[in-house]
């Protein structure tokens, strides 16, 4: 290669590189006009046209505002990785979805958001007990609530006509028809697996028992109890009667296959498989239906999952941002948003809670009344970093399957509640008691 | 190499302007040699030297996500210690690597022997071999998935029709042994053809003499293997090994699409707890300690088969 030509190359090249250096240093495509932008990072929800109602409103909103909103959807495994990015950060949206621990881990990261949710309860009927419980931290109101996802039991009724059964009111119940059905070939199922379902049946249970994980104050283990040693017992014979062993392989898909193969009678889920059903026209749906979560010794407790919308504390358009969720909790905007996600999004303000698509359809109308008996993860502790820890390690469903796996029940406890002291440990320092 | 003023002056140009004098200083070799390192440099600073900095430093602090930790020593490496499913972990990895890697060179080694003989299609199939190393892993273990699926499991549909399980069959995902077998084979089966497009390119590299005057002394095909083949094989191998020991040990994606670290922990490896307890528990320090726990122990493979290889 000559020296001319070499010089013509390097003369080329350094000229289209300091044109690309201007060009990303500058962070945005060069020709376009200023405009104020507001962020949100959110999941890909299960139903798609969810999200395209959402985006639709968010184009809506920026019309009537002045600026350009753009909504930003991944997979939901993602999530956790994204925000912690951004809090390292201190730089990306101005919006994110939330859930579970999230107010509490990122407290020192996430604006007031108390006047919003003062001004939403008084106008839409209030708030749901659980609201309080998840998003309202030691320093204030960290997040909106903005829907849970309802977490019935669904049953095929023809499974349980043939048994001569009605679905079962209680736990206890369901262990007796359980094993029934499993004797007719048609068993029922709970996950006891590292998914996400495993742990909000398990919740749902011990709280029915009586049980529970962490004292109020979100520090003092108190899983070692009788109560907890009762439900041990109870998911082994469970487990052992009434059930198959694939259970503990599940993942969160395998509920709903096992309901819609027409072998299962009866999971603990939310909606999906009718939806499912539903949507790919399956003759199953006609046999599928709900009924009410079950009841304990101690009552009715469900832990659906709940999720919330915050604002970053460095976000520079916050007041922009409370707008805008005030925007999508407009009453038309939010049934608008009901209806696309086909009665999945249940909200978290009573009055939303009414309605039709819900009430007018026999299959979905005990849905709404969930809300009254749904906790956070945690209860009576606030969802707070050790019930985060306790739950992704699987703790509480990895300590039934060792019991069921041939460990003593007192060892399987004891195993846990190390578990859970060691996840108390966290040492996290939170600003004000849970 | 260096284009000085002298080389212009020979071409009778006038007194170099600004730009030209520039020019001059760029194309001297030491900086125009340096800068073109630069970019290479900067990617592994930044992309590898300085989140590595970031790990360890977490590994020493208690940094939360959302809250900046202070200095805490080894406090991570004790509490993680002090945690059975850790233990766990540690033990998991070390039957996972030890049996993947074994049965990777032992297959791979094969492999490649196989397709070392003259065949039809010889591309063709060399090509073919390499697909599980080339499709997205997160894709084919999720078909993988399916195949160990405890409802629709094809694995035992298969088993079942030839008689070689009992309905219905096992609860490969379930069950601590058949999971961890299942991991592992599906760990082979991507990291195979690594192991044999090396070797068989190692193969190669074999001048044929050496068989040729092996056969004249009467070796048998196994003397072949056991005293041309594998010795010349062997740098080759240490790096393979090497590198396979490595992957295996850091692997993410087939535990956490497969069993996400069940059943009761018993396929965890580093990776997925790590993951599990810094991304997705929100406590980095614990997180950052258990993905570092075993990089001294890897540095110190990685020196000892890197002096053997040179060696060698």
């Amino acid at each position: 290669m000559g020296a001319s030509s070499r010089r013509q190359f390097l003369k080329q090249s350094a000229a289209a590189t300091a044109g690309m250096a201007s060009w990303l240093s500058l962070g945005k495509a060069p020709a376009f006009a200023q405009k104020r932008e507001l962020t949100f990072l959110s999941w890909n929800h299960f139903v798609p046209a969810s999200d395209e109602e959402l985006r639709k409103q968010a184009a809506e909103f920026g019309k009537q505002a002045g600026v350009s909103v753009r909504v930003d959807t991944i997979a939901h495994l993602q999530l956790p990785a994204k925000r912690a990015a951004e809090a390292q950060a201190q730089s990306g949206h101005d919006l994110l979805l939330t859930g579970g621990a999230d107010p509490f881990l990122y407290e020192n990261q996430l604006a007031d958001v108390g006047d919003v949710i003062d001004d939403l309860g008084k106008k839409y009927g209030g708030w749901y007990p659980f609201a309080r419980e998840g998003s309202h931290t030691g320093s204030g109101w960290r997040a909106i609530p903005w829907f849970w996802i309802s977490f019935p039991a669904t049953y095929n009724m023809t499974h349980l006509k043939k048994a001569g059964l009605e679905y079962p009111k209680t736990w206890d119940e369901l262990l007796k028809h359980g094993k029934v059905l499993k004797k007719q070939g048609n068993p029922v199922g709970i996950p006891i697996s590292h998914c996400a379902d495993a742990n909000t049946t398990f919740w749902s249970v011990t709280w029915c028992y009586g049980g529970k994980v962490l004292e109020a104050d979100g520090k003092t283990p108190a899983i070692n109890s009788a109560q907890t040693e009762k439900v041990i017992e109870w998911y082994k014979e469970l487990y052992k009667d009434a059930m198959e062993p694939e259970v503990l392989s599940w993942d969160d898909a395998s509920n709903n296959r096992f309901i819609l193969s027409g072998k299962g009678s009866w999971i603990h889920n939310p909606i999906s498989p009718y939806n499912a059903a539903l949507a790919k026209q399956m003759p199953i749906a006609d046999e599928i239906n709900h009924h009410p979560s079950p009841a304990g010794p101690a009552g009715t407790h469900s832990a659906p999952p709940i999720n919330s919308v915050a604002i970053w504390k460095f976000s520079k358009n916050i007041q922009l941002a409370k707008d805008f969720v005030k925007f999508l909790y407009q009453k038309e905007n939010y049934d608008a948003w009901i209806v696309a996600a086909n009665a999945f999004n249940h909200p978290p303000l009573k009055h939303f809670a009414e309605h039709p698509i819900w009430s007018k359809n026999p299959k979905f109308a005990m849905l709404p009344k969930e809300a009254e008996f749904a906790h956070e993860r945690g209860w009576p502790a606030k969802p707070n970093a050790a019930v985060q820890l306790i739950q992704v390690n699987y703790i509480l469903p990895d300590m039934v399957a060792k019991a069921i796996n041939g460990m003593p029940t007192k060892r399987a406890i004891a195993w846990a509640e190390d578990q859970v002291k060691l996840a108390v440990q966290g040492k996290l320092e939170t600003k004000g008691k849970a | 190499m260096a284009v000085g003023t002298r080389v212009l002056e020979t071409v009778g140009r006038a007194r170099p302007g600004r730009l030209a004098r520039a020019r001059e200083w760029w194309e001297q070799e030491h900086v125009f040699g340096y800068s073109l390192i630069v970019p290479a440099l900067a990617l592994i600073a930044g992309l590898v030297a300085y989140p590595f900095a970031m790990a360890i430093y977490f590994s020493l602090s208690d940094y939360w996500v959302g809250s900046p930790g202070s200095f805490v020593g080894l406090q991570n490496f004790r509490d993680i210690l002090g945690n059975e499913i850790f233990r766990q972990t540690v033990s998991n990895s070390f039957v996972f690597t030890i049996i993947a890697v074994i049965l990777k060179a032992v297959l791979g080694i094969w492999l490649a022997m196989l397709l070392f003989r003259p065949l039809r299609f010889k591309r063709l199939i060399r090509g073919a071999v390499l697909l599980p190393w080339v499709i997205p892993t997160a894709l084919s273990v999720l078909a993988w998935r399916w195949m160990f699926d405890s409802l629709y499991s094809v694995v035992n549909w298969t088993g079942i029709r030839l008689g070689l399980m009992n309905p219905p069959g096992p609860n490969w995902l379930g069950m601590a042994d058949y999971a961890m077998s299942a991991v592992i084979a599906v760990n082979v089966w991507r990291g195979l053809p690594f192991f044999a497009i090396i070797v068989l390119a190692g193969l190669v590299s074999i001048p044929r003499e050496y068989y040729e005057a092996a056969e004249v002394d009467g070796a048998s095909s196994w003397g072949r293997f056991r005293h041309v083949t594998l010795p010349l094989l062997k740098p080759v191998l240490a790096v393979v090994i090497l590198f396979s020991t490595i992957f295996t040990f850091s692997d993410f994606n087939i535990v956490q699409v497969l069993t996400a670290g069940g059943p009761v922990n018993t396929t965890h490896l580093f990776a997925t707890f790590a993951y599990q307890m810094g991304l997705t528990g929100g406590n980095l320090g614990q997180g950052a300690a258990v993905s570092l726990f075993l990089f001294p122990l890897l540095a110190a493979i990685v020196f000892i088969q890197l002096r053997y290889i040179r060696k060698e």
